[in-house]
């Protein structure tokens, strides 16, 4: 569906007609952004305001772009990035000698020592496990939030959690919000594109990624990574029905541009008309750019290997990766990759990090997986000087329990007590670690955080004020950190 | 407070009859309920006088719920201990200092006390610092008692006159900026706008010819009354009232599961707009219909409101953790006590679950007072109503009592044995009773659960049985026992312990240790067993079971012959029980029998014979284990059927006629149910800290609803009941002096009319929503609504036939630059079809829509059952999917790409209105989806059928889509394109026209 120019004569510009400057932003809102926007008629109104800059951010801005990666189903902790030598000694001894406790699925069994060995790594000594062999190489580049927790151990209100900041459905995502007050960088990309597992979608489903009471402009485009598939929706007719090509696609876009334009010739000064022809348009340029982006044909043997592209381990997800950092580079300004699935309580081996009954092999798994694909990536975002203006941040729902699950102690039960989160690049100290849990990773004890202060501080990074990026619905102007939220500024450059 | 500037209507009329006479006194004294008290001159009084300054600088920051001021300023006690008071003293006091000065350190935000408050708190120090213990300062909403909306409807609207008009407030509107109306659209215009609008469908292009041409000057007003009369019109108007609900038929979060069964609200919703049930009903229905009329299905599917939400398995059953289970429980119960309020009165509740709302006068409290009225209910499966079930299992009965004279016949030609088992498990002898079933040798009475040792039990009282072929049950005494109900008796039998275990059982009884007797186990297929465990007995009818018998078996002479063989089940080798058979009293076998034992028994039964017994007794030695069974108990016929040619037919038919009437059963299916609310005791509802279910304070709230701070609104206390809580609720939600309730649905109805509501939030009537644009109309419409007995549809009427609504949408510059958002309606708006009018019009114009009505919805997916179940879906290209969009079967995690592209609401929210964007995604879904190019085949298809040459079709086409003829350059550009690229394509560029998706 390329776009046509050939009926310019019929695309007289419309008389300027009163149309106010807010519905010319409300049209153009996808482009535009909220705080550009908000902006433009506070400067309006009282003359050039100091208080916000030119583009509408709040303060100068340190991240042009979010690369987010979503491990659902409960990384472990106490398996992965959070230290705690305590484990090794109490190894076998109750973890809960009272019995009081009551996990989500289990009663608490003995204390059960990290699966893997952990050793300090890089110049800021800091720890990580044996699991990611890969990441330790970039642990100098990534900020730890050791005090995670979350206010549900269930993986649906826990994944929304993390991507809303609510525990209940129908909030909209933080790539949502970012694209809601930023806009987009890009004139021929969606803003905000989202790359699900190919297995499937995450505990909670498309919602995870929703724009909930935003306006579906800020929706999040989901690319499609297998290959053979359109890497949008409906970006072309299905290869099934007959009578279709590019010629036909032509000739049907042109008379329809032409009964559009005619049709808004007769109603002067309506801006939605106007927006929808013009959508028409960037649908063309989609045409092109998103076969464009998802072609990675052009990178070399290196990047495709080091990405695990050659593992069939590790290609699904690495190849998320890949084309995360291509859609950066193109002016994408919120990616988000999924890595793991829907939770199943399958046997063979979990969809996700959701490691019950055998965590060695579930999280063996798909550590190796985050482990290839994640460290090519900050790599390969930092060798390309990307990386500086991109924040890489990873997170899960909730944590795992430090003390062992079933007859043999071979999983973990989920903890909303404790996880860790980590962050890279855009404005993010490299090697620090905030925040701590208790002796054993039970529980977040030193600066325990929700999901709020990541966001805040993720916001912050984008030039945006948390408290000041707002959305009215049914009563309430909502905002991403609810009334919470506060700057980790320890993690911050 | 509205109740009361006229409290006498609400008792004399609205005190429903069903309401016990407690609940309606304390209601009447919450409406009557005022305080005022007279202060003395000159005196500091700190409620009065201070409690107002530190609620509107001071609490804030300085309250027990913020993390901001280290001090709490709700009640005296940190302020006493941190010495910022010193009574008596106010200079001395850290309080006085902090708020004083050049730059005062205190409010840190805001402007500084003025010198009259400071003074106040000055003399309220120094004449003591007197803080009563009751009072505690909390943070003022921005909006209290006086807001617009919570004012009775003005005296004048209430009054009747009959001559007032939508066009008159909308008019005066209009003058006071200077502005006219704009002229009445033209009649292609307005039968596109009234179709869309009403019914969610284009109008056929013989429709639009029609109305153009109607000489009637009372075609547009017919028109109205055709469309609120079509079925169609509660289809398109339940999708908006759904929208509010929330409506899905899964649940939603991580294990999305199918509702199966939540349609039947649905439905509801459709029939109660077709129908005009007065919106005072709707409501009331809807949170109360199963306490309103408990026995009408139609009423009590209503109740799926409550239930049409999102609800969290995992968290509610799944997990083991109680906290979570709590968490999800909370989370549940906000969710319905949100829809409820905000659908009703349009009021944001859901802000004072953590603290006092900030803008609105709701109470923290009175948010817990709303839970406690939903706290009994459930989200489940229930009976749609008792009649239901009742019906059902009588239709049932009657299926199964047909099969069972069908199986008796077949049985009896195919001279099969009656199985006496079978008939202690209710059956007819051939396969027609429940395996398990037992009978209460102590009462005759049918029993299914396992029971233990049996309390209560008397030997030697026989008790008559409630199945047909059994003539009575007993356990037998010592000496003489009665073992019929003609009073035969048994004299010789042993002396027993008088004790008894379970019942007599076709099958083992409970505990039974073994089921083998001898070589053969009797709890295997083709075999079958009485279990009878020690001591007890039981008497078959022979009478009754031969009554079924066809007539030429009354000349066979010996009638049958029972075989069976008797057992022991329990462990105990050596003989530790007795069992007896006895025909008419006679004892035919008997003997003291252990593990190893097995006895086959066998004897004929002449025509003559009425009573066959079997008894086990314990043999005098404890009855434990004394599990004597009976395996393979038959009553064989002696004489072998005949094989007639006669015969065989009849039999064929029977079977015919079996088969039938099993499928009968199969498709009478379970008794209907439909998702909505069970209910329970509620629990005590405790006001949580900050909405945390772990930390509730010990105040116990009682059932109540919002008194504006006016009042203190509770229906009863903890002991109510669960039904009377949701009855009070909607009695207050729906009483003609509730200011909102009325003024919520006509702005809805406003909104949905013109796609901007006069009030512009619609579910928000509180600070934080919008002003009304034309109060006093929103005010006239809401007394119409009350004054025409809650009609819709007569609201509806007076909105769609005003000029407001008539006017052309044309631009005009200088009114815009006046009102750039017409709020004041110089123009008709131009809007955009919602998702599922797109949808729905494109099937009308394809001539492919499906216009079935009702059940279960459509499923345009392909469904996978999983721990989290798949939906994967598919283009629907088959009539069962091309029913309207409202019966699509709604998926909330996994939402419809297509229609949520279009902006469908996203049943996780309650959407009082649709976002309208225009994303590029959108352009692709409507130009590239599957759907849209099967259907501009279709499309393509039927203009071959209704036109012959190419010019007609084109024209064909723009009247199907646009409802007018092509222009001369349009025909010969659409001619172009047919000739080049086909039909479809040109149907494919009309179905993504501008002109298609939005109407003047």
């Amino acid at each position: 569906m390329p776009i046509s120019r050939n009926n310019q004569n019929d695309a007289a510009p419309p008389e300027n007609s009163g149309t106010s400057r807010r519905e010319i932003l409300q049209a153009a809102a996808g482009g535009f952004g909220w705080l550009a926007a908000q902006a433009m008629m506070q400067q309006e109104a009282t003359a050039a305001s100091a208080a916000t800059l030119a583009n509408g951010t709040h303060h100068r801005a340190k991240a042009k772009a979010v690369i987010q990666i979503f491990c659902p189903g409960g990384m472990s902790q106490v398996d992965t990035f959070d230290h705690k030598p305590e484990l090794v000694k109490r190894e076998g001894k109750p973890f809960d000698a009272d019995g009081k406790l009551q996990f989500f699925a289990s009663k608490p069994g003995n204390c059960r020592p990290s699966f893997w060995r952990f050793r300090q790594h890089g110049e800021s000594g800091l720890w990580m496990s044996d699991l990611f062999p890969e990441l330790a190489t970039c642990i100098d580049d990534m900020a730890f939030i050791y005090s995670m927790h979350s206010k549900s151990a269930l993986h649906g209100p826990g994944c929304f959690m993390m991507n809303t900041g609510f525990t209940s459905p129908g909030f909209p995502s933080m790539g949502s919000w970012v694209t809601y007050g930023l806009g987009s960088e890009s004139e021929n990309l969606p803003a905000f594109v989202v790359l699900p597992d190919p297995a499937g979608l995450p505990p909670g489903g498309i919602i995870n990624w929703g724009s909930g009471f935003l306006p579906a402009v800020y929706q999040a485009t989901t690319l499609e990574t297998t290959a053979g598939r359109q890497p949008i929706a409906d970006l072309f007719p299905p290869s099934t029905v007959a009578n279709m090509n590019r010629d036909a696609d032509r000739a049907d876009l042109d008379l329809l541009q032409q009964l559009n334009r005619k049709h808004l010739r007769e109603r002067v000064g309506n801006t939605d008309l106007e927006a929808r022809i013009a959508a028409y348009e960037l649908a063309a340029r989609l045409q092109l750019s998103a076969p464009e982006v998802a072609d990675i044909s052009g990178e070399t043997a290196n990047t495709v290997q080091s990405y695990g592209l050659d593992d069939q381990q590790t290609s699904a997800f690495g190849r998320q990766c890949l084309l995360a950092r291509r859609l950066v580079e193109r002016g994408v300004r919120f990616v988000q990759i999924y890595c793991g699935a829907e939770n199943t309580t399958a046997k063979k081996i979990r969809p996700n990090w959701d490691s019950h009954e055998d965590l060695s092999r579930d999280h063996g798994h798909w550590g190796r997986v985050l482990d290839v694909g994640a460290s090519a990536l900050l790599k390969d975002l930092k060798a390309r000087g990307l990386l500086e203006e991109t924040l890489v941040m990873c997170t899960t729902e909730f944590g795992r329990q430090p003390a062992g699950q079933g007859a043999a102690a071979k999983g973990r039960d989920h903890n909303a007590g404790a996880f860790t989160a980590w962050m890279a690049g855009g404005g993010v100290k490299g090697g620090v670690g905030f925040g701590a849990t208790d002796e054993l990773g039970f529980k977040a004890v030193e600066s325990p955080t929700y999901s709020y202060d990541l966001h805040a501080t993720a916001l912050h990074l984008l030039g945006i004020d948390h408290t000041k990026m707002t959305f009215y619905h049914n009563g309430i102007e909502r905002r991403l950190t609810d009334v919470h939220g506060h700057l980790i500024s320890e993690v911050m450059v | 407070m509205w109740a009361q500037t006229n409290p006498a209507p609400f008792l004399s009329d609205q005190v429903p009859e069903n309401m016990d006479s407690a609940v309606s006194s304390r209601l009447a004294l919450i409406f009557c309920f005022s305080t005022s008290v007279v202060y003395a001159d000159g005196a500091i009084d700190f409620a009065r006088d201070v409690a107002p300054i530190f609620e509107q600088h001071c609490v804030r920051c300085h309250s027990s719920l913020s993390s901001k001021g280290d001090l709490s300023l709700e009640t005296f006690a940190d302020l006493k201990d941190n010495e910022y008071v010193v009574a008596g003293e106010a200079e001395d006091s850290h309080l006085l200092q902090v708020l004083t000065g050049n730059q005062p350190q205190m409010p840190k935000a805001g402007r500084p006390l003025s010198p009259k408050e400071v003074d106040t708190i000055r003399r309220w120090i120094n004449r003591g610092a007197e803080w009563p213990d009751d009072v505690f300062v909390r943070e003022k909403s921005k909006a209290d008692s006086s807001w617009w909306s919570l004012q009775p409807l003005s005296a004048e609207n209430l009054q009747h006159t009959s001559d007032t008009t939508v066009d008159q407030f909308v008019q005066s509107k209009l003058s006071e900026l200077g502005l006219q109306p704009t002229a009445e659209a033209d009649r292609r215009t307005l039968v596109r706008r009234l179709y869309i609008d009403m019914i969610g469908l284009p109008p056929s292009p013989e429709v639009v010819a029609t109305f153009v041409a109607d000489p009637d000057p009372q075609a547009y007003e017919n028109l109205v009354d055709q469309l609120l009369a079509s079925p169609r019109f509660g289809e398109r108007w339940a999708r908006h009232w759904l929208d509010i609900a929330h409506y899905a038929d899964t649940h939603g979060f991580e294990r999305d599961k199918r509702r199966d069964n939540a349609w039947h609200y649905r439905d509801y919703v459709i029939r109660a707009f077709n129908d005009d049930k007065p919106f005072d009903h709707f409501l009331r229905e809807q949170i109360a219909g199963d306490v309103i009329a408990p026995d009408d299905a139609d009423v009590i599917v209503a109740t799926g409101f409550l239930a049409a939400g999102p609800w969290d398995f995992v968290g509610q059953e799944e997990t083991k953790s109680p906290e979570l289970r709590r968490a999800a429980r909370a989370l549940d119960l906000d969710d319905m006590v949100t829809q409820v309020m905000t659908a009703t009165v349009g009021m944001t509740v859901n802000c004072a679950r953590c603290h006092d709302h900030k803008l609105d006068p709701i109470l923290q409290r009175e948010y817990y007072q709303l839970t406690a009225v939903f706290a009994g209910l459930k989200r489940a499966d229930r009976d749609v109503s008792q009649q239901a079930r009742k019906d059902h299992a009588a239709k049932k009965q009657t299926l199964e009592n047909a099969i069972s004279e069908v199986q008796v016949q077949i049985g009896q030609l195919e001279g099969k044995a009656i199985d006496l088992a079978d008939i202690v498990g209710g059956g007819n002898g051939f396969g027609s009773g429940k395996k398990g079933l037992g009978i209460d040798a102590r009462t005759g009475k049918t029993q299914e659960r396992p029971f233990g040792d049996l309390g209560n039990v008397k030997p030697g009282d026989f008790r008559q049985c409630e199945h047909r072929f059994v003539d009575g049950v007993f356990v037998p005494a010592n000496q003489r026992t009665q073992i019929t109900s003609t009073e035969l008796s048994a004299n010789d039998l042993p002396a027993n312990s008088g004790k008894a275990w379970d019942m007599i059982r076709n099958g083992p009884v409970s505990s039974q240790f073994s089921t083998k007797l001898g070589a053969t186990d009797f709890n295997t297929a083709g075999h079958s067993m009485i279990g009878l465990h020690a001591n007890a007995g039981i008497t078959f009818d022979l009478q009754a079971i031969r009554s079924g018998w066809s007539d030429d078996d009354a000349d066979e002479a010996a009638a049958f012959r029972f075989s069976t063989t008797a057992g022991y089940g329990g462990r105990t080798e050596e003989p530790s029980a007795e069992y007896y058979v006895l025909l008419d009293g006679e004892l035919k076998a008997s003997r003291k029998i252990g593990r190893n034992d097995a006895d086959a028994i066998a004897f004929d039964i002449l025509r003559a014979a009425k009573f066959l017994t079997l008894i086990s007794t314990d043999g005098g030695d404890g009855y434990s284990h004394d599990q004597i069974s009976f395996g393979d108990p038959r009553l064989a016929r002696v004489v072998a059927s005949h094989h007639t040619v006669e015969r065989q037919q009849q039999l064929a038919d029977l079977q015919q006629r079996q088969k039938q009437l099993a499928e009968e059963l199969t498709q009478l299916g379970e008794p209907p149910v439909f998702f909505g609310v069970v209910a329970e005791p509620p629990p005590e509802v405790n006001v949580l800290v900050r909405g945390n279910p772990e930390t509730p304070t010990v105040e116990v709230v009682q059932p109540g609803t919002l008194g504006w701070k006016k009042a203190d609104v509770t229906f009863g206390d903890q002991q109510m009941d669960e039904g009377q809580r949701r009855l009070a609720l909607a009695n207050w939600i729906t009483d003609e002096q509730n200011p909102l309730t009325a003024r919520v649905i006509v702005n809805r109805l406003w909104h949905w009319h013109f796609g901007q509501g006069i009030v512009d939030t619609p579910s928000d009537f509180g600070y934080g929503g919008g002003q009304p644009s034309h109060p006093k109309l929103l005010d006239w419409l809401a007394a119409e609504l009350i004054r025409s007995q809650w009609s819709l549809k007569h609201i509806h009427r007076l909105i769609v036939t005003s000029h407001a609504y008539r006017q052309s949408s044309e631009h005009s510059k200088r009114a815009a630059a006046i009102d750039s958002d017409n709020r004041l309606l110089w123009r008709m708006n131009v809007r955009r079809l919602e998702a599922e009018a797109v949808r729905d019009s494109v099937l009308a114009v394809t001539g492919k829509l499906n216009a079935e009505m009702f059940g279960p919805g459509y499923r345009d997916f392909d469904y996978q059952e999983a721990y989290a179940p798949i939906y994967t879906y598919k283009t629907a290209n088959s009539p069962d999917l091309w029913r309207r969009s409202v019966y699509r079967f709604v998926v909330r995690t996994t939402p419809q790409q297509f229609l949520a592209t279009l902006d469908c609401a996203d049943p996780a929210n309650f959407t009082p209105k649709r976002n309208v964007t225009t994303t590029a995604q959108q352009s692709l879904a409507m130009f590239n989806n599957d759907f849209m190019l099967k259907q501009s085949e279709y499309f393509a298809e039927r203009l071959q059928r209704d036109a012959k040459t190419l010019e007609q079709q084109i024209d064909r086409a723009f009247q199907l889509a646009f409802s007018r003829p092509a222009t001369e350059g349009e025909r010969t550009a659409a001619g172009r394109l047919v000739n080049d690229q086909g039909l479809p394509h040109l149907c494919r560029v009309l179905l993504n026209a501008n002109e298609f998706v939005y109407v003047d």
